[in-house]
């Protein structure tokens, strides 16, 4: 029996496909302009490399910004509850979750067996979220992509003070103009966007280990960034970060469909 | 055939368009009341005692404060960090859109915040303006006398500004006509104790009005109870059996600001009941029909757990109480931005909920605006998700 999760975030899609004990496939692709158009495309793609037709899916279980308006879902899921699912699973000892997303972010505090005790999330504010350093990026004319290295490749960090993206943007531009080197300033921009979410992890409470998800977790400079605000526990980055969303959406989906028994009315051949 | 079969829910929707629309019903009642040498009193909150306007002869309006497109208008005098409610209320006043504003003959304000307080000083410079300065440890019994004086004060002013006595009878008969409306009010609130739901939360809300003492109204909300023993008898379901029931506390909501009722009935849960102004808060106690009429209308209003008071122990015991009967399964806290005291507040209430009821807890600060609907809508539906 397969389930299939599906995380249609602000920023990207992405798909994973589980057999009860492993993930089978999993995908990743931008968002874009029509969302569920490319999430259905996505979720065929994936369905016809693995030698799959809908009805070979047990359950479908989407979650992400997109989560209430994809058609082929049997049912959508929360992403605090989804990336819990996800990280229990690829992190079996995970006590606390530090998911930072294209535009929100969240630290969930997990209780034995992977359940979700407390969680908090960030308001309407963008500041300390992927899109925030996205835009930093680009005013900074430097790929996202190598950010990390290139903050991480200096000693010195700056003091970014407003708690605004677009202040922020100020801020950078300021610096700039007063001839900080970008690299100084990406520290200081990754040193406030950790400051900001172990501020809003302190409300739930750290405890280890801690894991660090989402597409923002794929930025080493930021990780190394939350490392050094949260000392008193080390920081555990799963290899895809990106994807514990729809593992999770496709963990959640299996039990559902376990539950149901509906295992054997799920096996069909494709017409 | 079909007619037969819709007919009851025709009837439904001719009720609740009647609620949707019942300002204009509202303001031609106003009118043709002024037009007939009544007093107009508007006012803005729950401690105003409209026992007491109505004693006066004068027609008690609670006036809006809901309408986000006022905010931008209140924002050219205003500060814009202050709580919307406050935003909107001044907004009518600066754009003059308020007819039950604009036709008040005294406005009745009172203590609650700074915010308000100075932005009803403002108010006063083209508005007459009574000023209710509320005690604030409802402990203390010295407190209560002050009020008192306050209450008393408000009599005498009522009674000059519209030429008349406010005898002892006029009182009583007053309290007797304030009582039946609130346990009118407090019978619809009662609806969200059954389970499974005959009516949401969504429905009790659009019961809300604004002028006390309007027969028509009164009838309504007649018919909306005998609805809701239809729905019953039918055996009709408002929600599934196991949608989560939420006790939803702090600040209140209006018509036009029900954007996290709707979110919380959208996402599968059930609002059963609102510990708020908007809700249950100012019809839970009625005003006591024994003893001096004035002290009693004044105690009853001293009562009101609102978060302006200190300690305000009465609104765990009343959240307690309510968490109870309406066999609540978590409690959402509404708190509109700038609002302080609420906005302080939950830090204790959190504590309480979590600790002494058990209970899930999630704390909502927000404004009048859509803009954050979407990820207010993952933070409920993870709640939900949780309870089930």
């Amino acid at each position: 029996m397969i389930s299939c999760g599906i995380d249609i975030g602000s920023r990207t899609i992405k798909i994973a496909l589980y057999d009860g004990s492993a993930v089978v496939d999993s995908m990743v692709t931008m968002s874009g302009s029509a969302p569920q158009q490319i999430a259905e495309e996505c979720y065929q793609q994936l369905l016809n490399r693995n030698d799959l037709c809908s009805n070979g899916i047990a359950f479908t279980t989407a979650t992400g910004y997109g989560r209430n308006y994809f058609s082929l879902a049997d049912k959508a899921s929360s992403e605090i509850i989804c990336h819990s699912a996800g990280v229990a699973f690829l992190c079996p000892d995970a006590k606390t979750i530090i998911d930072i997303g294209g535009q929100d972010s969240k630290v969930m505090q997990l209780l034995d067996g992977g359940k979700v005790g407390d969680f908090a999330m960030n308001d309407r504010c963008a500041a300390g979220t992927g899109k925030f350093i996205e835009m930093v990026a680009q005013t900074l004319n430097i790929p996202v992509a190598s950010t990390g290295a290139l903050a991480l490749s200096s000693n010195a960090s700056c003091d970014i003070s407003s708690m605004c993206a677009v202040f922020a943007e100020s801020e950078v531009i300021g610096l700039l103009h007063k001839g900080i080197p970008a690299e100084v300033i990406l520290r200081g921009i990754f040193d406030s966007v950790a400051k900001r979410v172990v501020s809003l992890g302190r409300k739930v409470g750290f405890r280890g280990p801690v894991v660090f998800t989402g597409g923002v977790a794929q930025n080493p400079g930021v990780v190394a960034a939350i490392q050094q605000q949260l000392i008193e526990h080390n920081i555990v980055t799963p290899n895809q970060p990106q994807l514990t969303g729809a593992i999770g959406a496709a963990i959640i989906g299996y039990r559902t469909a376990v539950a149901r028994n509906s295992a054997s009315a799920s096996i069909g051949a494709c017409q | 055939m079909t007619d037969i079969a819709t007919q009851p829910e025709q009837s439904e929707k001719a009720l609740f368009d009647y609620f949707k629309g019942s300002i204009s019903d509202e303001i031609g009642y106003m009118r043709e009341q002024k037009a007939a040498g009544r007093g107009i009193v508007g006012f803005y909150c729950e401690f105003t005692p409209r026992d007491l306007i109505l004693a006066a002869g004068a027609m008690p309006i609670c006036l809006c404060g809901t309408n986000k497109n006022t905010i931008s208008h209140a924002e050219t005098l205003l500060p814009a960090n202050l709580c919307p409610m406050i935003k909107a209320s001044f907004g009518y006043a600066v754009t003059g859109g308020c007819p039950l504003l604009n036709d008040s003959d005294l406005l009745v304000a009172e203590t609650t915040c700074d915010g308000k307080k100075k932005m009803y000083e403002v108010l006063s410079r083209d508005h007459k303006m009574h000023v209710l300065e509320l005690t604030q440890k409802p402990q203390q019994e010295v407190a209560f006398k002050h009020w008192l004086a306050e209450v008393e004060e408000l009599k005498q002013t009522l009674e000059q500004t519209f030429d008349t006595t406010i005898t002892e009878q006029k009182l009583r008969d007053a309290i007797k006509a304030m009582n039946a409306e609130r346990r009118q009010i407090l019978a619809i609130q009662q609806l969200g104790k059954h389970k499974p739901a005959i009516v949401s939360g969504l429905e009790i809300a659009q019961t809300r009005y604004r002028v006390a003492g309007f027969e028509r109204h009164h009838k309504q909300m007649e018919s909306f109870l005998s609805m809701a023993q239809r729905r019953l008898d039918e055996g009709y379901q408002a929600a599934p059996t196991n949608a989560p029931r939420i006790l939803l506390t702090g600040c209140p909501t209006g018509q036009g600001t029900e954007k996290l009722i709707e979110i919380i009935e959208e996402c599968g849960g059930l609002v059963v009941v609102q510990e708020a102004c908007s809700g249950i808060k100012g019809v839970y106690e009625m005003v006591s029909e024994q003893g001096d009429p004035l002290e009693a209308i004044a105690r009853k209003h001293f009562n009101i757990p609102c978060s302006c008071m200190t300690p305000n122990s009465k609104r765990e015991t009343l959240l307690a109480t309510l968490a109870s009967e309406y066999q609540a399964d978590a409690v959402i806290d509404l708190v509109w931005q700038a609002c302080h005291t609420y906005n302080v507040e939950s830090v204790l209430i959190h504590d309480f909920v979590r600790d002494e009821l058990g209970l899930q807890y999630m704390k909502v600060e927000t404004d009048y605006s859509d803009s954050d609907r979407e990820q207010l809508k993952v933070r409920v539906q993870t709640l939900l998700e949780l309870l089930q």
